[in-house]
């Protein structure tokens, strides 16, 4: 997969872009922050509509047979407007999951639905500081134990969890109807974070033993390629909304982009920016290689590093006006910590890395 | 495979051939003179296998391919460490310039066959004490004299002057008008009664930049390469006209291995140091910008295959990459412990943590400060301001100083 884009993924990122322009706000946005569970209900109805919920899964089962690259390009879009409900980057995590490890039966259950958006789906592996906990108790086909704060679990159907028999670890999925749901009050509200606890819930298992493993660290990799792009449409965003900013904002006697301790940081912006955008694509066509989980590592940590930055200092940029409730940047700079935290954390990926740059060198 | 592909192979094909006479193991040990007669041997063989002045025309000797070709081979000679140093600014700029605005074309094509040889060397004569960033500040002045010209002042921080036969220069023709309009563009004889080059001992003990002196020296009018008083548009386009260039992403330093190699041989509190969580950050954050600015060079590379322009982002390579090296040489030095103190003045830049940590400043400022970089990508990329200039429109001899 080449990392430079053709005229269809170019069509995919203005369209997407254009239609979210069209309906995100603002003044729309600001309000889920206050309530939990409430998503930006016009982007969901959006997403299932331009068929964004089955861009990379298979023509097979209800998608459209294409890949990281453009559900990437569809991410970058929603991070740009914030308006992306955590459900793409979830469903798609669930749904390969299924594809690559489940039955036909399972996959006939599930992707269907999960394509055309009509079930929600969740990764559910994060148990307190463990990215991939082991906490959660598999007997018999049933799981017994809390998952904290999912991604999305206030309202996904189905959910892959990490769980253990013994001293095995398993993969599983699980249908969510009877699992109670507690969802939790954060400063990112339209996450839909909850817990999920499971008490003889009844589950079907995929994969067990360090197999298992491996194939949780692939499906945190598949969606921290599809959150660094969101990641980066973020920065991108802060990148533009600053420039603008110190152009239009004078103080003495010049607007503010004159002086070299502002743009010089709005510079380092660009960079940033440029480099996690790279950085996504490059993640993003070796999807299926070798090389995929350091390059998503890498990719993960130069967009968690790059939105962050950008969320500090377009914010700093700003001076007053940028930390009022209206002018809305702290939407990013709560957005930029949800992002770092899930999918795993600049620790966790920073270790995969490593652990692999290790064994490559010896 | 791609025709790009191909010619990439036969290329590595050839520098594996002569990379026992003239690559890093046989410098080994060399003095810089020595160096310098290798260097020579080296182009004169490169040329005649074909793979010099790749992307120049063929009226001149060049190969008249284009500059994906010569990226590729740039980029392949690159990890052989041939002695290519002395002759970098010369078939970089200098010749590029004068094949582009020198009237005399045979004299041109004399002048590009022996610089593509190793034969001749040319300099670029740009900075001055006053202006290195500021480099319309400059102060050698040109006078008229006769038919032709006298130049008085001096130039610094001049790469290879040392060795050098001809070098291209801006000096100031007219103090009374603003600074920009007072410059005109000539090329000199380094030989010529009246030059007298000094070199520079750099802080890593090396001597590649010189101070270059002109008392009286005379020159023909037909040394002139622009109109009086446009020389800066000439300067402009000497600085823009190696547009293509092989980048690294190591920041010509160690490669990230290197670094990873030393943290899994040395250990910390008793504990391999790739195990210490403050060496794991360090190699994590510095492999995924390399990843980065590797993945916009490589896109760089597709979109020219592809006849496309390459994004302003490539700009960024020097900035990031050379900082972060200075940054990670230090780290290295400091794991090796008593060990790091090591000098060895010769050492590759590009093996040796010392050697790159103490002239990673120097690729912090040659050739565009770090400052600079950051105000071509905020003016030319993101549209902010220009900085103040209270020197703009006023004639250069009542500039207060």
């Amino acid at each position: 997969m080449s990392i430079l884009y053709d005229e269809g993924q170019q069509a995919i990122a203005s369209e997407s872009r254009r239609i979210l322009e069209a309906h995100v706000t603002t003044e729309a946005l600001l309000p889920l922050l206050e309530t939990r569970d409430a998503i930006f209900e016009p982007f969901w109805t959006i997403a299932k509509e331009q068929g964004w919920t089955a861009v990379a899964l298979p023509e097979a089962y209800g998608g459209l047979g294409l890949g990281l690259v453009e559900l990437g390009l569809v991410a970058h879009q929603a991070g740009r407007s914030l308006s992306g409900a955590p459900f793409l980057t979830a469903s798609f995590g669930a749904a390969r999951a299924i594809l690559d490890h489940g039955d036909e039966a399972l996959k006939q259950r599930w992707l269907p639905v999960l394509a055309a958006g009509e079930a929600i789906g969740a990764v559910a592996f994060i148990e307190g500081q463990r990215v991939i906990g082991g906490g959660l108790a598999f007997e018999d086909g049933k799981l017994r134990g809390t998952k904290s704060a999912v991604t999305g679990g206030t309202r996904a159907g189905v959910a892959i969890v990490t769980a253990r028999d013994g001293d095995e670890m398993i993969l599983a999925v699980a249908e969510l109807a009877d699992v109670e749901r507690r969802p939790i009050e954060s400063f990112d509200n339209s996450r839909c974070a909850a817990h999920l606890v499971f008490a003889e819930t009844p589950a079907i298992e995929l994969l067990r033993g360090s197999v298992a493993e491996a194939a949780a660290v692939h499906i945190l990799a598949l969606q921290a390629v599809v959150t660094a792009h969101e990641q980066t449409g973020g920065a991108e965003k802060l990148l533009e909304t600053a420039r603008d900013y110190a152009l239009t904002r004078r103080a003495f006697g010049q607007p503010i982009g004159a002086f070299q301790s502002v743009k010089h940081r709005i510079a380092e912006i660009y960079a940033l920016v440029e480099l996690a955008r790279a950085g996504a694509v490059h993640a993003a066509s070796r999807a299926g290689q070798d090389d995929f989980i350091a390059a998503a590592a890498a990719a993960r940590i130069q967009a968690t590093d790059g939105y962050d930055t950008a969320a500090r200092d377009c914010v700093q940029i700003h001076g007053g006006i940028g930390v009022t409730w209206e002018a809305g940047l702290h939407l990013h700079m709560r957005r930029a910590r949800s992002l770092a935290v899930e999918q795993g954390n600049l620790f966790f990926w920073e270790d995969v890395l490593v652990d692999r740059l290790r064994g490559k060198a010896a | 495979m791609s025709d790009v592909e191909a010619y990439r192979e036969r290329a590595r094909a050839w520098l594996g051939s002569v990379a026992p006479r003239f690559g890093r193991a046989a410098r080994a040990g060399l003095s810089e003179e020595e160096d310098l007669a290798l260097g020579r041997a080296y182009l004169k063989e490169r040329f005649a296998a074909g793979y010099s002045g790749i992307n120049w025309p063929v009226e001149y000797g060049g190969q008249g391919l284009s500059p994906i070709e010569k990226v590729a081979f740039d980029s392949e000679e690159m990890a052989f460490g041939m002695p290519t140093a002395y002759f970098s600014i010369s078939l970089g700029m200098p010749v590029p310039i004068i094949m582009r605005f020198c009237e005399d074309k045979a004299w041109v094509r004399e002048r590009v066959h022996k610089a593509l040889t190793g034969e001749e060397i040319w300099c670029q004569l740009f900075s001055e004490p006053a202006g290195g960033s500021d480099l319309a500040g400059l102060r050698t002045r040109a006078e008229t004299d006769g038919n032709g010209w006298k130049i008085n002042g001096q130039k610094l921080w001049t790469s290879w002057a040392q060795y050098s036969d001809y070098g291209v220069i801006v000096v100031r023709t007219d103090p009374t008008v603003p600074k920009h309009k007072g410059l005109t563009y000539f090329w000199v004889d380094m030989k010529a009664p009246g030059v007298t080059v000094r070199p520079i001992k750099l802080a890593g003990g090396d001597s590649h930049v010189n101070e270059v002196f002109f008392d009286d020296v005379k020159i023909g009018d037909d040394h002139r390469m622009s109109p009086v008083g446009g020389g800066f548009a000439v300067a402009m386009a000497t600085l823009m006209i190696e547009r293509y260039v092989a980048t690294d992403s190591a920041g010509f330093g160690p490669h990230l291995d290197l670094f990873v190699a030393l943290a899994k041989d040395l250990r910390l509190n008793g504990r391999p140091a790739i195990e210490d969580g403050r060496i794991r950050q360090q190699i994590a954050r510095n492999y995924a910008m390399r990843a980065g600015l590797d993945s916009i060079n490589v896109r760089a590379r597709l979109m020219m295959e592809a006849g496309m322009t390459p994004g302003p982002e490539g700009s960024l390579n020097k900035l990031v990459a050379v900082r972060s090296r200075q940054k990670l040489s230090e780290l290295a030095i400091d794991l090796q412990g008593a060990g790091g103190f090591h000098f060895d003045e010769y050492a590759s830049q590009k093996e040796d943590w010392a050697s790159s940590w103490i002239n990673a400043p120097t690729g912090r400022i040659a050739g565009g400060s770090d400052e600079t970089l950051l105000n071509t990508i905020a003016e030319r990329i993101l549209g902010l301001p220009q900085d103040h200039r209270p020197d703009k429109g006023i004639p250069f001899n009542q500039i207060p100083a």
